[in-house]
């Protein structure tokens, strides 16, 4: 893989847990570089590593030895409010039990990200409406959370993760909590976004469906990767789909 | 839960708060209306030097000084007042008094009136009779009743012995046993004939407002200028120690009641706020993960916790109004306190000031209760809030 074009690199990773006397070794010496506009599994057995990746990849937890660069970017150099400045701006965050903000309706849970990036009130309507247009939810703008099902909150999260237009989207077991239907249409949304946005998708899953539909997969065991394959639908043609 | 124990609070201050300014009202005016008035004049060697004499130290042209200040604004009447002392026998026991001579129909005209257990009210007699009242303690140690007689001796501004004999007309309860015990009115000519002196001790000023006291003592001053005699003013507050007394210990009460309340709302509220965040980890991870600022976090915990103590003091306000409207409507009483020989009655006044202060309190408490919550909030590690369960 040519890191020169990558907008992840992860460079001889280590992260390690203290646990009572000793310490878990959640990843070890890892390396692994992401392309723009790639739409990218990281699979595995549970304890493998891959919300741990995740994690480090999100700026959301530091690694104990080795760097992650994002699109050129040091994370380990920056500041915690350069960093939380670098979340904000490049990355959009999915989680498996969607974490929606239980007293915001669902156009209020999209326009979370804006607020806190300063944006005017006529710009996050319009985003809102844009993202919420694109998870086909404009009809449910209105509804909380609670009124949603488990798909439509799904969408609604992933409205969220892409209404500030990051560079990567990370997804943390994306399909879980979701039956078939509702993983099926997700997929094809998230496959649909990354192809019409450009955008980079990295999640984690354990689930085949998702897994057929992804392109390239990059296996963990232990904390280490034990296969990094990449289907016929690479993410150049990903690209060059968004492009057209 | 937090709303419910922030009112609770607010609306025990307003109604503890609103029954001592009750009573701080009910003691000033009824210590303002059982003869302090509002203003007292005086000559100035009153307070400089004791009385060699009766009365020596007393206002000679007391008519001139009356007329010059009867004229201002809110002056509703002004009474003269000779206080003295002596001893007062039924023949076969004697007994000391506190003398206060009065001027009735002046008196009665600023609704300075006793508060008579039996009889009635002097009047200005023309029967020759000298008519007297006297305190319950003493119509009960000297044995007597209305229409009963006794004589009074005291010594006069000259420094002779000089006795009367007086009708009793009226048995008065003042409201303080001690006073009761001692206590004998008569009018202000029945003095001057007992002490020899047309000198009286004091004039004792009514206004048509308390709240005016303040600007009518400011009006009297020019008046009381180039006058035969220096004369100094007094205001009610100056003279009434017992209520200051009262006002000072129940003040401290009530500032005691505030300290608990706000160490309550605050040990409680971090409490309630910490559960709160322990509830929310999952929610402020996420927020934090989304790249929200720390210090939003603090300001966000801080201005929930706000906001519940501004609705948890219109819940205390509206509940404490509402309670003291009720117990005003109950028309409860309270048994006499010590010292005093009437029972009280039990009213809520509705103050703004302690609305406001009460209010404040809560919102301040809870504001303050919220940092530590906050603080903990806004540091929590993301990846572990994340997976929080």
């Amino acid at each position: 893989m040519n890191t020169t074009d990558a907008i992840v690199t992860v460079e001889q990773v280590t992260r390690r847990f203290p646990l009572d006397h000793n310490a878990v070794t959640a990843l070890d010496n890892l390396t692994l570089a992401i392309d723009h506009g790639e739409f990218l599994a990281i699979s595995g057995p549970s304890g493998s590593g891959k919300s741990t990746l995740l994690n480090l990849i999100g700026c959301i937890d530091k690694p104990t030895s080795g760097r992650i660069l994002i699109e050129g970017t040091d994370t380990s150099r920056l500041s915690p409010s350069e960093t939380s400045v670098l979340r904000r701006e490049k990355i959009g965050f999915v989680f498996q039990t969607f974490n929606l903000i239980p007293v915001f309706t669902a156009a209020e849970n999209v326009e979370y990200p804006l607020l806190v990036q300063g944006l005017s009130n006529s710009e996050r309507r319009r985003r809102v409406a844009e993202a919420l247009n694109n998870v086909g939810l404009s009809s449910r703008a209105s509804h909380r959370p609670d009124l949603l099902s488990g798909g439509e909150r799904q969408r609604v999260a992933i409205a969220r993760a892409i209404v500030h237009r990051p560079a990567i989207v990370l997804a943390d077991e994306p399909t879980a909590n979701l039956d078939t239907r509702n993983a099926t249409q997700l997929i094809d949304l998230m496959r649909d976004l990354n192809q019409s946005l450009g955008l980079t998708f990295i999640f984690s899953t354990h689930d085949q469906r998702l897994l057929e539909h992804t392109p390239r997969i990059v296996r963990l065991t232990d904390g280490r990767i034990v296969s990094d394959t990449i289907s016929e639908t690479s993410h150049v043609e990903v690209l060059a789909a968004s492009v057209s | 839960m937090t709303l419910l124990m922030v009112g609770g609070g607010v609306a025990g201050l307003l109604l503890v708060g609103g029954f001592f300014a009750f009573m701080f009202r009910g003691l000033r005016e009824s210590t303002i209306r059982n003869g302090l008035g509002h203003l007292q004049i005086f000559n100035a060697e009153h307070f400089r030097r004791d009385e060699v004499h009766v009365l020596d130290t007393g206002i000679s042209d007391w008519q001139r000084v009356a007329s010059n200040v009867r004229s201002a604004d809110h002056v509703r009447g002004i009474a003269p007042r000779i206080e003295f002392y002596g001893m007062l026998s039924n023949g076969v026991k004697s007994s000391v008094f506190m003398g206060s001579a009065v001027d009735p129909d002046a008196e009665r005209a600023m609704s300075f009136s006793p508060r008579l257990a039996a009889g009635r009210d002097l009047t200005e007699s023309s029967s020759g009779e000298i008519e007297a009242l006297v305190g319950t303690g003493v119509a009960r140690s000297m044995s007597v009743k209305v229409g009963d007689g006794l004589t009074i001796l005291s010594v006069t501004a000259d420094g002779a012995l000089n006795g009367i004999d007086v009708q009793i007309v009226g048995i008065v309860n003042t409201g303080f046993k001690d006073l009761d015990d001692r206590y004998l009115r008569i009018t202000l000519p029945s003095a001057q004939r007992l002490l020899q002196s047309d000198r009286v001790t004091n004039l004792v000023v009514g206004l048509d407002k308390t709240e005016n006291t303040d600007a009518v003592a400011a009006a009297f001053t020019p008046r009381l200028n180039g006058l035969s005699q220096e004369m100094t003013m007094k205001k009610w507050i100056d003279l009434a120690a017992y209520y200051k007394q009262v006002r000072t210990l129940f003040s401290g009460i009530f500032l005691f009641l505030g300290i608990i309340v706000f160490f309550m709302v605050l040990m409680a509220s971090v409490n309630t706020l910490l559960m709160a965040m322990m509830e929310r980890t999952r929610e402020i991870g996420t927020m934090l993960a989304m790249g929200t600022p720390r210090p939003w976090i603090v300001a966000l915990f801080m201005l929930e916790a706000t906001i519940t103590g501004v609705l948890g003091a219109a819940v205390g306000l509206i509940g404490g109004n509402l309670i003291g409207i009720a117990l005003n409507a109950s028309g409860l009483h309270l048994p006499p306190p010590p010292g005093l020989s009437t029972e009280m009655a039990f009213r809520v006044l509705h103050v703004p000031a302690l609305m406001i202060g009460s209010s404040i309190l809560v919102v301040v408490s809870l504001a303050l209760a919220s940092i530590l919550p906050a603080v903990r909030a806004s540091r929590l590690q993301i990846a572990e809030a994340l997976a929080h369960v």
